[in-house]
């Protein structure tokens, strides 16, 4: 029994974590249908930001994730005016973003490469080494600090979604984008602002997986796959999908990796995909699709 | 011809999407105060498309718009639409997943005054019952006929001097149809204008005091609604009715 709490436990936090990563890809698909494969590559980028912080000021990566999500915000507004907001009126958009997102990715991939090679490299506040101990049960600091504050960021986001201006905008935009902007709504500001904030998201879930998981340029290619699962199960463009759909897989792999080795824990994420796929296209939340 | 001013004016306008071709080719309305107006003509004859183009949802080519005096060709949609001129489009244009009052705090979206709005909503729900008892449920679970009278209602939250039904009865049953004509005219009542594109011609003609007629993207004829009823070569050619039939 408390093994099995002991992997709930460890799942759970790391599930807080995969869906703040999550959440900024799922909201820019909700909005944009801009489908990112570049989202884990501004996350490696976020990270770096947190590390090289913590490397030359001496930062703690939880106080240099505001900075990273603001760098990165300010990235993601930069791109989006240079390569996708020209082409957001064509009736092919959400298939050429696949393709515009693929090279974005690996155009990231090879400059950091040649910035910084592909060392890995992780961020070690003195928490990342220590755990909270209840009972029998530990759990290791920094992912308990990751994943709380992960949980607080998406809180926030839901706030800031259901209860204000631009919040509603941003909700209308995701279901009805036609109608929204024959309400008044500027649906280019919208979309431009949209993408700042999943990739700021990004940024900040780059700040908190920089002292959990070891990190170099090519890793985004693993976590696209992994991203892609939370999203894919939860239903393309919903939020709250993406969360549970975090937590859902976070805890199965958890339980793979614990009783058949770490090697089959990134397998549930994959195995995951093909199954949402061939049973369920739609996810959790998603509508059915015709 | 009005004594007064027209409230709207559509002049020569040309019209298409993208490097298309031209769907209006020197569309005229006149748009008079008060009044209930309806859009007819054939499939591609451009009505919608005049609608879009008044809505700044789509530029003209040529021509010229004009609102109470001053020119709208080329404004923006929201720009548009604070001068007081809604747009319903054809396809039932909801947010699915937002509730009742989500659905029409959005209609308000333009409104900065928190407070005014509230306001506003609250004379919306109180002019629909129904929709003051469903205004907690997400507007995906509204009936055809509600959802149909929850977009007319948000247009009210504006306080709009011009409202246009693109097709409002288009997929619903002759009882909802009956009522979403019994919100038309509520709108009336209220001193706002209305245009209706409407397919169904005799339907939209039998609820408005004046008609247009449009065929390939020019104005073929306005006037009085009965007026266009009775005429024989409209009937035979808009209205799928012989000359003398009843």
């Amino acid at each position: 029994m408390t093994d099995i709490l002991q992997i709930l436990l460890i799942g759970a936090a790391l599930g807080g974590v995969y869906a703040l990563m999550a959440s900024g890809l799922t909201l820019i698909f909700g909005v944009m249908r801009i489908i990112n494969l570049a989202h884990p590559i501004f996350i490696i980028i976020g990270a770096y930001v947190s590390y090289w912080l913590f490397q030359l000021v001496g930062l703690d990566p939880i106080l240099s994730m505001p900075i990273a999500a603001i760098v990165l915000f300010c990235l993601g507004i930069v791109v989006y005016k240079l390569i996708f907001e020209r082409e957001a009126s064509s009736a092919k958009y959400s298939e050429m973003t696949v393709l515009l997102t693929f090279a974005v990715a690996l155009s990231f991939d090879g400059l950091l490469g040649v910035a910084f090679g592909n060392i890995h490299r992780i961020t070690s506040p003195s928490y990342a080494v220590e755990a909270i101990l209840i009972g029998d049960l530990f759990l290791p600091k920094g992912q308990f600090y990751a994943g709380v504050i992960s949980i607080a960021l998406i809180g926030a986001l839901v706030a800031f979604l259901k209860y204000t201006r631009f919040g509603y905008a941003i909700r209308a935009t995701t279901q009805n984008r036609d109608a929204a902007q024959l309400l008044g709504v500027n649906v280019g500001l919208v979309s431009t602002i949209t993408f700042g904030i999943g990739i700021g998201l990004a940024g900040a879930s780059g700040a908190l997986i920089s002292f959990i998981f070891s990190f170099f340029p090519a890793r985004h290619w693993e976590w696209i796959a992994l991203l892609m699962s939370l999203i894919v199960l939860g239903g393309m463009g919903r939020l709250m999908g993406a969360v549970v759909g975090a937590f859902l897989l976070a805890i199965v792999s958890a339980f793979v990796g614990s009783y058949f080795g770490s090697t089959w824990s990134m397998m549930t994420f994959f195995l995951a995909l093909f199954l949402i796929l061939l049973v369920r296209p739609q996810g959790l939340f998603g509508a059915k699709m015709e | 011809m009005p004594d007064v001013a027209p409230l709207l004016e559509v002049r020569d306008v040309v019209a298409g999407y993208g490097r298309g071709p031209a769907i209006l080719n020197g569309a005229e309305m006149t748009v008079e105060e008060g009044r209930t107006h309806c859009i007819i003509g054939p499939n591609g004859a451009g009505k919608s498309t005049l609608l879009k183009v008044v809505a700044g949802l789509l530029p003209a080519r040529a021509g010229r718009v004009t609102f109470d005096g001053s020119a709208i060709t080329g404004l923006r949609p929201d720009e548009v639409l604070r001068r007081g001129i809604c747009l319903v489009p054809q396809e039932r244009a909801l947010f699915p997943e937002m509730s009742v009052r989500e659905n029409l705090r959005m209609g308000g979206y333009i409104l900065a005054d928190r407070t005014e709005l509230d306001s506003r909503i609250d004379e919306v729900l109180e002019a629909f019952p129904i929709l003051r008892e469903r205004s907690g449920q997400r507007a995906k679970s509204l009936s055809g006929g509600e959802q149909q009278m929850l977009t007319m209602g948000r247009t009210l939250v504006l306080r709009p001097r011009i409202v246009m039904l693109d097709e409002p009865s288009l997929g619903l049953a002759p009882r909802i149809v009956r009522q979403v004509f019994d919100i038309i005219r509520l709108l009336k009542d209220k001193g706002i204008t209305v245009i209706i594109v409407e397919q169904n011609a005799v339907v939209g003609l039998s609820n408005a005091d004046l008609g247009c007629v449009l065929d390939l993207g020019k104005t073929l004829f306005e006037g009085p609604a009965d007026g266009i009823l009775q005429d024989p070569r409209i009937r035979e050619l808009y209205l799928g009715k012989r000359a003398g039939a009843a």
